[in-house]
């Protein structure tokens, strides 16, 4: 189905309504499930993921895993061992991904790649970090949603990082060349101005400008990437509030119902 | 994702366990009552994008999701598409619906279940895929359902997803939620008559239920695990408590019609128990489907070595090969694990199976739960 991109320069509006720099409804939780030592819940939009992160642990005999799992974990720091199941009902047609896809291969080393580079993984030598991320239903933007997972389930299992990893898609409006200057760039794509459209994934170190991981599988005019990856950025940013605020709201709530003590120095938290 | 999970418990904290559940009434180390489930969280309806989704938390933390997806097929076999098929294809069809229709219709349903950290073509992961799919088809009404004409029918996906790292055998969790996402599944509603191609009513709304709302006589089944220990019958086993059974059985039971004699259970099904006859006393009446054994984890854990053969306590050995495979044939001591051994009586099989089926039973309680669960 191609996207209506002139109705786009008519009234500035997206297919779904929304306008350039506008992300898609955003809802998440975190400690959804109580046996894993970290787990949360995320929505981007219809993309909808879960995550557990089970470790740092001792590493067993697991099998399936990517990243050399079964070789034993690396002994100056932590693995990261991802795995990333995509459930056959996730897309609108019912397509079976082995766990042995390339593209589900190369989601998993991503993550694992972008995790380890924020998670402090150098305090857990000789252990194994198991992420493992279920997808519950797809509509684009699906590698920047895991990342969001992936991030929330393992500040929920306390496993010191040096920020939030945060992701987000970024496109362009036109794909062809004679466009260049009606060309807008375009925040948080869905899976149809993903099939249409150029994009890249972008995630960043939290509210900084850094970026942890770059994706981009589609052409695009290299005039324009620097205006998809400044918005991008932007997005990223925004995200990181958001994550930020499920995780002080659900921690807020855990030192009412007395969970977990309140920490030194939070004096000034407002708990109302 | 192997029954035979390995549990770091030594022989001393097996042969306590053991002893503990084997007392009447048996101490389970969770306190719960012999004929007690453990408390669940069930939702209906999760994925919009599903023809039927469900989930279910244990209290243990085990957490599945399934979902259903269906799609139209055309029947392969049918004499009306000689034109489009080829001779040799047509026959071969003809063939296979000449053998009977219906090893064909249970094509008709797909079921993979994932557990995260094991292969999906792991043994123990297929077994369980078999397991549940078996308990689905044995009643033979099921896959009837799918039926649209004489050419085409539906393709039912079943997902199951587990979660959360498998902490017990995840079988009794995967049969309930699977339960649960049949009786929320709904398929569009057909407005083509005949066997001319099907088209179907765009209203979600109008869609009616795989099975029927209101009426009970109707619903999927389900597998509950069911383990032996002495003569104590234990419903719903943890881990720890797998680790010391003497035997383990996945029984999957359905409801009977009510009006309709209940028929036999087909395939591995020992044989519909004669139950109907108490149609007087409370609860529903049940159905064998099928009962599996499950090699319980207990078989491979290390032996305990009684005092008086151990060294460490000043008895003097003679030098031996191998200490323990003698203390493996010697005779059963008090207090002293010993791995069970050998098949299970005939009376224990029968009496647990019993047990299942019985009327106001766990099985009842377990469908009355499930049936409390509000779809939508």
């Amino acid at each position: 189905m191609p996207l209506d991109t002139s109705a786009y320069s008519l009234a500035l509006l997206r297919v779904d309504g929304r306008r350039w720099n506008e992300l898609r409804r955003i809802h998440a939780q975190i400690r959804t499930q109580a046996a894993a030592d970290g787990s949360s819940y995320l929505e981007m939009g219809h993309t909808k993921v879960m995550c557990v992160v089970t470790g740092p642990s001792e590493p067993g005999p697991r099998r399936g895993t990517t990243g050399g799992a079964a070789a034993g974990a690396s002994k100056a720091a932590a693995e990261v061992a991802v795995s990333v199941v995509v459930a056959g009902f996730s897309s609108v047609d019912r397509k079976k991904r082995g766990r042995g896809d390339k593209r589900n291969l190369e989601l998993q080393s991503t993550i694992s790649n972008a995790l380890a580079a924020s998670l402090h993984t150098h305090l857990f030598p000789h252990s194994v970090i198991q992420v493992s991320l279920h997808v519950l239903s797809q509509d684009g933007s699906l590698l920047a949603a895991l990342i969001n997972a992936a991030t929330l389930a393992c500040v929920d299992a306390g496993i010191p990082m040096t920020d939030y990893v945060v992701a987000c898609t970024a496109g362009s409006t036109s794909t062809y060349a004679a466009g260049d200057e009606s060309a807008d760039p375009l925040l948080d794509l869905n899976h149809q101005e993903e099939q249409e459209l150029p994009g890249l994934t972008v995630a960043t170190l939290g509210e900084t400008d850094r970026v942890a991981v770059l994706v981009c599988e589609s052409r695009v005019q290299v005039g324009r990437l620097e205006g998809m990856l400044a918005v991008g950025v932007d997005g990223c940013k925004q995200v990181r509030e958001i994550l930020d605020r499920v995780v002080r709201e659900k921690g807020k709530r855990m030192v009412l119902e007395g969970t977990v003590v309140k920490g030194e120095g939070l004096e000034d938290m407002d708990l109302d | 994702m192997a029954s035979t999970q390995h549990v770091l418990l030594s022989p001393a904290e097996l042969a306590y366990l053991h002893e503990a559940l084997s007392l009447t009434p048996p101490i389970r180390p969770d306190g719960r009552a012999p004929m007690q489930f453990r408390p669940l969280v069930a939702e209906t309806e999760i994925l919009p994008g599903t023809n039927g989704s469900a989930r279910i938390c244990f209290a243990d933390g085990t957490e599945a999701i399934v979902g259903v997806k269906a799609e139209v097929e055309r029947t392969r076999g049918y004499h009306g598409d000689e034109q489009e098929e080829g001779g040799e294809e047509e026959e071969e069809g003809g063939e296979e619906r000449r053998e009977g229709e219906r090893e064909g219709q249970g094509e008709w349903v797909e079921l993979t279940v994932e557990i995260p950290g094991y292969r999906d073509d792991d043994a123990g992961t297929a077994f369980l895929a078999a397991m549940l799919s078996e308990a689905l088809l044995a009643d033979g009404r099921f896959a009837k359902k799918l039926w649209i004409s004489r050419r085409f029918h539906w393709k039912l996906f079943l997902d199951i997803l587990l979660i959360s790292p498998p902490l017990s055998y995840p079988l009794p969790l995967l049969s309930l939620t699977t339960h649960l996402a049949l009786l929320s599944t709904r398929l569009p509603r057909l407005k083509s008559e005949g066997d001319e191609d099907p088209f179907f009513d765009d209203d979600w709304a109008a869609a009616p239920y795989l099975y029927p709302q209101g009426t009970t006589t109707t619903r999927p089944p389900i597998t509950l695990l069911v383990m032996a220990v002495g003569r104590n019958i234990i419903f719903d086993p943890s881990k720890e408590e797998l680790a010391v059974a003497d035997v383990v059985l996945a029984v999957s039971v359905g409801e009977a019609a009510t009006n309709s004699a209940s028929t036999k259970g087909k395939g591995k099904a020992i044989g519909g128990m004669d139950i109907d006859s108490a149609a007087a006393q409370p609860g529903r009446s049940l159905r064998l489907l099928s009962v599996r054994t499950v090699d319980p984890p207990s078989r491979v854990t290390p032996p305990g070595m009684p005092n008086a053969t151990n060294s460490a306590y000043g008895v003097a050995v003679s030098v031996q090969k191998q200490p323990e495979a003698r203390t493996v044939e010697a005779q059963a001591v008090e207090g002293v694990w010993k791995a069970p051994r050998g098949g299970a009586k005939p009376a224990v099989m029968a009496a647990l199976v019993q047990k299942v089926l019985e009327r106001g039973g766990v099985a009842d309680e377990v469908l009355d739960a499930l049936e409390a669960v509000e779809l939508g």
